[in-house]
């Protein structure tokens, strides 16, 4: 056995390379975001006196309103896509049988398109004169006010662009859920409520729990649904974000802010990632 | 249980996921309607019907560049996600080593971050290190974030490989090349597909990483979204109708060229 | 049977042969020697080693320290690939993407043989092995479970090698289809006259094919011999549980026989080896046998029948003497004419009893 493989057994070496690129292509970024948080406002050399001055200056300004705004649209959207998709994971995992691959292909492809393009297309549907109004007027002559631009489509564009990140952790889990267990709590009288109570839920909860981790989570960071949607009615953190780092041109103020919402997400994922078990989720045997 | 009751939930739930899936696609209906018009605005019902538009856009120059460059971008991105998703998936789910909790962590962590932030945080980096945005630095911000994707996508298939198929192959004088490809690679070759199936259509897709990452390089959602927010322009709904048809025809080979590989693969005869 | 190695030279040693992971030795300081076209079983319970203790012997784990011989030359570090030996997994391991032909023809095509003469090769083996010839373009994921022991096999002997060994292969299968497979496995030793090395939790399974079982107990070999030895004279009480359904009684020596704690009574006993302070007392259940008369055998206990198993052409009493449980083997035709909850006595003779160490 040569020196080579002893400090580097099979596991580590595969690992290297995508190890190395997390280095340099995530954990570096997010440091230079930190480091930038910490140097005067509108400047860009990184050596400058550090202070915790963005961070007053975020703490003094309106900012909150913005994560506000992110965090009660991402829990409301958590709330929603849970009723939502309970139900297809559940057929996916059980009732759909052969056409359930079909069926979770039909939700990937979304995935697929620009989610700025995907939102566009509900203007086409929601706009005066579009796809509902367009036919409530020509059908039944009635012509109801659009919902273009205002809170309720952007969460609406939420709920459509997260869904799938939603689905597929739940269907993971509720698939985890030997249907030999549920026919037994059956067998001993259990109803079908009791049933989703006693087994269902409790089995297929590490699932659900990483389906609502990463929707509230990219929820949060979301940006393009309050732009093409909400018509700039509201401003979620992620805008207030791109603002400083763009037209602003304050990349101090930016990454504070940016800092802060990394705390938030970092610290979400990271009590909730701790606690599972990565292997009986993705189906190691 | 009684089975009249268990019909209906059954039937119920598949109304539900229908509707879900109507509900998935009306943007792309709606895309789809705006964009077989001859008018140059959209009203609903369609006066005039026609593809003038698809025609118009599509022999238009700089729609072919923006191919051209989301292409390029979308294609280094999958041969690179690939080869470093498949040893990172066989570390992820095929070796047991100390740290293996924690890397399988350290994999999700980019795909649980808003991607945004992942992007303005790489132009800071980029930056930082006196690199010229282009074509380039955005390869490099879509692997950030599509790597993992793919890794897990792999993982999957490594997760129902049966390690002594390599032990085997290993055993009967085969050298570790030879192992891999001979058993490794045939073996988990859906699985790597998939994975860059996957790589290849979020690279081609993704807006957020390439906005700020591209610099004077544009891809087509970029385009489109510079469309769309500087008025009402039919050329959107026809490059958006034609993203959704692309991804679903390559989504939909994908599928059938495994389907079919599985089905060579248990019939007789090769 | 016993003398089947009398003047063969060993194939292969084992000096010494340890292997640790950090503190924890899984396989310690084992001595053996296996002759050339021996089939010798190694067994014990999951956790005793053999299967780590199976991997050195086949280049895909190192050993900590000591040594292992091939025709007297250590092959310690030669790499599982280098050596010529080959191993049928567990789980067999069969290519799934490959046929039939291409599974067996694996290893001939590594070295490069040219495919007509490949080809002829496995035709050869899988007749040998009573594999249809259409088989040859068959997938493997489509063959039974019989069938793909088979392949597996042909695929370890195309490999030509000097030993092999088996992993288990047969703990998958049903019981039926197993007994079969072990018989034919046993021609297959005896037609192709090469070593075969075969690991098992199955002391039932070692009996049936081999010449020389090696029983393993936490990383130690405990006891070396022929399986009529193993079965007829256990060293520890380890060794004679594993057999299968015994009667073991704890005892103490004590002048010529012994004295059974628990029972509180002296027993007549094999004469004890020197040394042998207290131990196990061990009686087969077909050793057991009804008594009218206590004086009809060495030793007698009087107890209550508290259940029967019905085992085909034997029948098993359960029978309770005091605390302590004995099992009585009875064939059909000799069954017990009594009913359960009787009295009765039970007794047997010294000479069939076994004086073992903890």
């Amino acid at each position: 056995m040569s020196i080579l493989s002893r400090l580097l057994p099979p596991g580590r070496r595969h690992a290297l390379p995508l190890i190395l690129f997390m280095a340099v292509g995530f954990a570096a970024p997010l440091f230079a975001v930190i480091a930038y948080s910490f140097v005067p406002a509108r400047t860009f050399d990184l050596w400058a006196d550090w202070s915790f001055d963005n961070y007053l200056e975020v703490f003094n300004s309106t900012s909150y309103i913005a994560f506000g705004w992110s965090l009660g649209l991402a829990a409301a959207t958590v709330l929603i896509l849970a009723l939502v998709c309970y139900p297809v994971a559940f057929g996916l995992a059980r009732v759909f049988g052969k056409w359930a691959t079909l069926i979770t292909l039909l939700f990937t492809l979304p995935l697929f398109v620009s989610e700025n393009v995907r939102l566009y297309g509900w203007i086409m549907v929601f706009i005066k004169n579009g796809v509902l109004l367009g036919t409530l007027k020509s059908l039944f002559g009635w012509e109801p006010d659009s919902i273009v631009f205002t809170p309720e489509l952007t969460l609406l564009g939420m709920v459509y662009v997260y869904l799938p990140f939603m689905l597929f952790p739940m269907t993971l889990g509720v698939s985890m859920v030997p249907q030999q267990t549920r026919d037994a709590a059956y067998d001993l009288g259990a109803s079908r409520w009791q049933v989703f109570r006693e087994v269902d839920l409790p089995l297929s909860m590490p699932g659900i729990v990483i389906g609502f981790l990463l929707t509230f989570v990219l929820a949060v960071g979301a940006i393009a649904e309050a732009k093409v949607l909400g018509g700039q009615r509201i401003i979620p953190i992620a805008n207030d974000i791109e603002v400083a780092f763009t037209y602003a041109q304050n990349w101090p103020l930016g990454s504070a802010l940016a800092v802060l919402l990394m705390l938030l997400v970092g610290f979400l994922v990271l009590i909730v990632l701790r606690r599972f078990d990565l292997d009986t989720i993705l189906g190691r045997r | 249980m009684n089975s009249r009751s268990d019909r209906m939930i059954r039937a119920l739930i598949w109304a539900w996921a229908s509707a879900i899936i109507l509900f998935m696609y009306l943007p792309a209906i709606g895309l789809l309607l705006a964009s077989s018009t001859s008018s140059r605005y959209f009203i609903f019902p369609i006066q005039r019907w026609g593809f003038d538009w698809w025609q118009k856009t599509f022999v238009s120059l700089e729609i072919h560049q923006l191919f051209k460059t989301s292409f390029a971008i979308a294609g280094s991105v999958t041969v690179i996600a690939v080869v470093i998703a498949l040893f990172g998936a066989l570390a992820f789910a095929r070796y047991d080593w100390k740290g293996r909790g924690i890397f399988q962590k350290i994999v999700l962590l980019p795909i649980f971050f808003p991607q945004t932030v992942l992007g303005l945080a790489l132009l800071l980096w980029f930056n930082a290190l006196g690199l010229q945005m282009s074509w380039q630095t955005a390869v490099f911000a879509h692997l950030v974030w599509i790597i993992p994707v793919c890794t897990l996508v792999i993982s999957i298939q490594v997760y129902s490989f049966d390690p002594a198929l390599e032990e085997a192959a290993f055993d009967l004088g085969a050298s570790r090349f030879q192992v891999f490809r001979e058993v490794t690679l045939p073996v988990l070759f859906p699985g790597i597909f998939s994975g860059a199936l996957f790589a290849f259509l979020l690279s081609w897709g993704n807006f957020p990483l390439s906005l700020y990452t591209t610099g004077a390089d544009t891809t087509l959602p970029e385009y489109l979204y510079s469309k769309m927010i500087a008025g009402y322009t039919p050329g959107v709904p026809v490059l958006g109708t034609a993203s959704t048809l692309g991804a679903g025809i390559l989504l939909l080979c994908g599928y059938l060229l495994i389907v079919y590989l599985r089905r060579r693969r248990s019939a007789d005869g090769a | 049977m016993t003398g089947i190695m009398t003047g063969r030279s060993p194939i292969l040693q084992l000096r010494n042969l340890t292997k640790t992971f950090g503190s924890f030795a899984a396989v310690n300081s084992i001595d053996l020697d296996i002759a050339e076209g021996e089939f010798f079983t190694i067994v014990g319970p999951s956790g005793s080693g053999k299967t780590t203790l199976l991997r050195m012997l086949t280049g895909m784990e190192f050993a900590s320290s000591g040594d292992i011989l091939l025709r007297g030359e250590r092959i310690n570090d030669l790499p599982a690939n280098k050596r010529p030996t080959c191993m049928v997994f567990q789980s067999l391991a069969l290519f799934p993407h490959r046929t039939v032909g291409q599974n067996i023809e694996f290893s001939m095509k590594i070295k490069g043989i040219d495919p007509a003469r490949r080809k002829a090769r496995a035709l050869e083996l899988m007749a040998q092995l009573r594999l249809p010839e259409n088989y040859y373009a068959k997938n493997v994921t489509k063959c039974s479970g019989g069938e793909r022991q088979r392949v597996a096999l042909a695929r370890a002997l195309a490999y030509e090698p000097d030993i092999l060994f088996f992993d288990e292969p047969l703990s998958a299968i049903d019981y039926k289809l197993r007994k079969t497979l072990e018989k034919e496995l046993k021609d297959i030793h005896r037609e192709t006259g090469k070593t075969f090395i075969y690991i098992t939790h199955s002391l039932e399974e070692a009996m049936v094919m081999s010449d020389r079982i090696g029983v393993m107990r936490a990383g130690r070999l405990v006891q070396v011999g022929t399986p009529q030895e193993i079965y007829t004279a256990p060293k520890t009480k380890f060794v004679s549980e594993f057999i299968g359904d015994v009667n073991i009684i704890a005892v103490s020596v004590n002048g010529s026989g012994v004295t059974a704690p628990t029972l509180g009574v002296g027993l007549k006993s094999p004469p004890a080896p020197a040394g042998f302070a207290a131990g196990h007392l061990v009686v087969r259940p077909e050793s057991l046998r009804f008594l009218e008369h206590a004086g009809e055998a060495d030793n007698a206990l009087s107890g209550r029948v508290y259940n029967e198993y019905v085992l085909g052409s034997r029948i098993q009493y359960q029978v309770r003497v005091g605390e302590q449980v004995f099992i009585v083997e009875k064939l059909r035709q000799q069954a017990f004419a009594g009913k359960l909850d009787d009295n009765v006595l039970i007794g047997w003779d010294a000479k069939d009893s076994i004086l073992v160490t903890d």
